[in-house]
């Protein structure tokens, strides 16, 4: 060994790295070398030192809070599997059911295939013997066994129980659709298990641009995000609205659940939602709300985060 | 830092399932470690929390990317180093860790001079440590505090195993440097 090579050598026993020969090679250098005991020991001091700074422990709240932040996280990501179809997909679907059609007109044309009865084009989504149209919603009917299905054309059927089986169907802009969407969400579902999956459905029908959600699915989804004591069931509603096209209820919902709502991670969704409205078009209620989150200590160190990496992303 | 009675990439196959319990467990593992990695990386307490909790977001997220060449715990390094520099980029604040910041267990029996006399000693540790750039920083805390080997920080800061090992040394020769300059002004002032 060379004095040169004393910091080296030096480290590397000092982390164990130095094999048996290595060792016994170094140590013998150092009992002959002066020059080289002194700088050792001035190392060793050095690698002694460092063992003071203390350090940092987890704390419960720390422990408590990220658990909590964790668990929300892998919901999230659970409930962006239920987002809506891309639009290529959507297209591509679309495509597949012309082509469909148009190969069952050719065989109908033909004579290969029997045309089907009037009214049967809808039977695949509706049910058979089923009512087709909705109770009277004002009367407030307990409607139970709700079901819905979707098929390519972007229709929607919803079947439940009232008095009898009903099975109404239409397009999701179709009034009839809609409001019975609304009421629903809004006043039928007694479960979470319930109003999460009419929230799903109307996200797949409404979101990603797909189509203007009526003003009462969008009231029926803010009074969920307000009111509802599941934060499971208001986070759906949160990523249902943001899926939307922005309009200023849903921006004034999510400002409120932003500034007001106790579960992290449903104010993450509302600071993504906020930010990503605010990216397109800047809005000063919207960019305040985000500052103030920014810099606020209370806040949760992730949903901080967050805001103040929106707020870098908007051109301002 | 073995895993443990469940392999780590169990917990990160729960994860991917959507099972909350995998990330927890993963928390419970490796958080003090990652968090005392962060500490000592960023500018305070507060920043290392929120780095850390970013750590374990990420691994939700990334659970499928982890491709299994290196162990569980280099790839959390790994995310962690990232974050840090990440952070740091991003927050140009002061680099100096207030300690009172720093959770420490009492210093039961010692007099105020020695307590005193302690913290300072720590305080110019931490400043110390601070001072080193971050590339010779991150390798030197990886092997004295977490007692990684070469090979081992090497894959965590994707670098060789040589430009470790340089790290390392510029690291110490710069903190024997600033240490024997601290303990001349120390008997002076004393």
């Amino acid at each position: 060994m060379e004095c040169r090579e004393l910091t080296n050598r030096a480290i590397d026993r000092l982390v164990g790295e130095a094999t048996a020969a290595e060792r016994e090679d170094f140590d013998r250098h150092v009992a002959d070398c002066p020059g080289c005991a002194a700088a050792l020991s001035g190392i060793e001091e050095t690698w002694a030192a460092l063992g003071s700074d203390p350090d940092a422990v987890v704390t419960p709240e720390f422990r408590s809070r990220t658990i909590a932040l964790l668990s929300d996280e892998v919901d999230r990501r659970r409930i962006r599997e239920f987002r809506p179809r891309s639009r290529a997909l959507q297209y591509l679907s679309r495509a597949a059911a012309l082509l469909v059609a148009a190969a069952a007109g050719f065989a109908v044309a033909r004579g290969g295939l029997r045309p089907a009865r009037p009214g049967a084009a809808t039977s695949a989504i509706a049910g058979g013997a089923a009512a087709r149209t909705a109770p009277d919603l004002a009367e407030n009917p307990r409607l139970s066994n709700v079901a819905y299905r979707t098929d390519p054309d972007g229709r929607v059927g919803i079947e439940f129980d009232s008095t009898t089986r009903h099975s109404v169907v239409g397009r999701p802009d179709d009034p009839e659709v809609s409001t019975l969407l609304a009421y629903l969400l809004s006043r039928n579902s007694e479960t979470a298990g319930e109003k999460s999956r009419a929230i799903e459905l109307v996200s797949g029908r409404y979101g990603a641009g797909a189509g203007a959600a009526s003003p009462e699915i969008v009231r029926a989804l803010a009074a969920t995000l307000k009111h509802d004591r599941n934060p499971g069931v208001r986070k759906k509603a949160a990523e249902a609205l943001a899926s939307f096209r922005s309009t200023p209820e849903i921006r004034t919902a999510l400002l409120e659940a932003l500034a007001n709502d106790p579960n992290p991670g449903v104010r993450l969704v509302a600071v993504e939602a906020l930010a990503a409205s605010a990216r397109e078009a800047p809005d000063a209620k919207t960019i305040q709300s985000l500052r103030e989150k920014a810099v606020d200590p209370s806040e949760n160190g992730f949903v901080r985060a967050r805001a103040a990496s929106a707020l870098k992303a908007i051109d301002l | 830092m073995a895993g443990g009675l469940i392999d780590d990439r169990v917990l990160l196959e729960r994860i991917r399932g959507g099972d909350a319990s995998g990330a927890e467990e993963l928390f419970e593992r490796y958080a003090p470690a990652l968090l005392r990695f962060a500490s000592r990386m960023l500018s305070d307490r507060e920043t290392a929390e929120e780095v850390t909790q970013e750590v374990f977001v990420k691994v939700i997220s990334r659970a499928h990317q982890y491709d299994g060449r290196a162990a569980v715990s280099s790839w959390l390094f790994a995310i962690a180093a990232n974050a840090c520099r990440d952070r740091r980029r991003r927050d140009h604040r002061a680099s100096v860790v207030p300690l009172e910041a720093v959770a420490e267990l009492p210093a039961r029996g010692e007099g105020v001079e020695a307590r005193l006399d302690g913290r300072q000693r720590r305080d110019a540790v931490r400043r110390a440590l601070q001072g080193l750039s971050e590339e010779q920083r991150e390798a030197l805390v990886l092997a004295r505090y977490h007692e990684l080997p070469y090979s081992e920080i090497a894959g965590i800061l994707g670098i060789s195993v040589g430009a470790v090992k340089t790290r390392i040394f510029r690291a110490v020769e710069t903190l024997k440097a600033r240490f024997s300059e601290g303990e001349t002004r120390w008997n002076v002032v004393n």
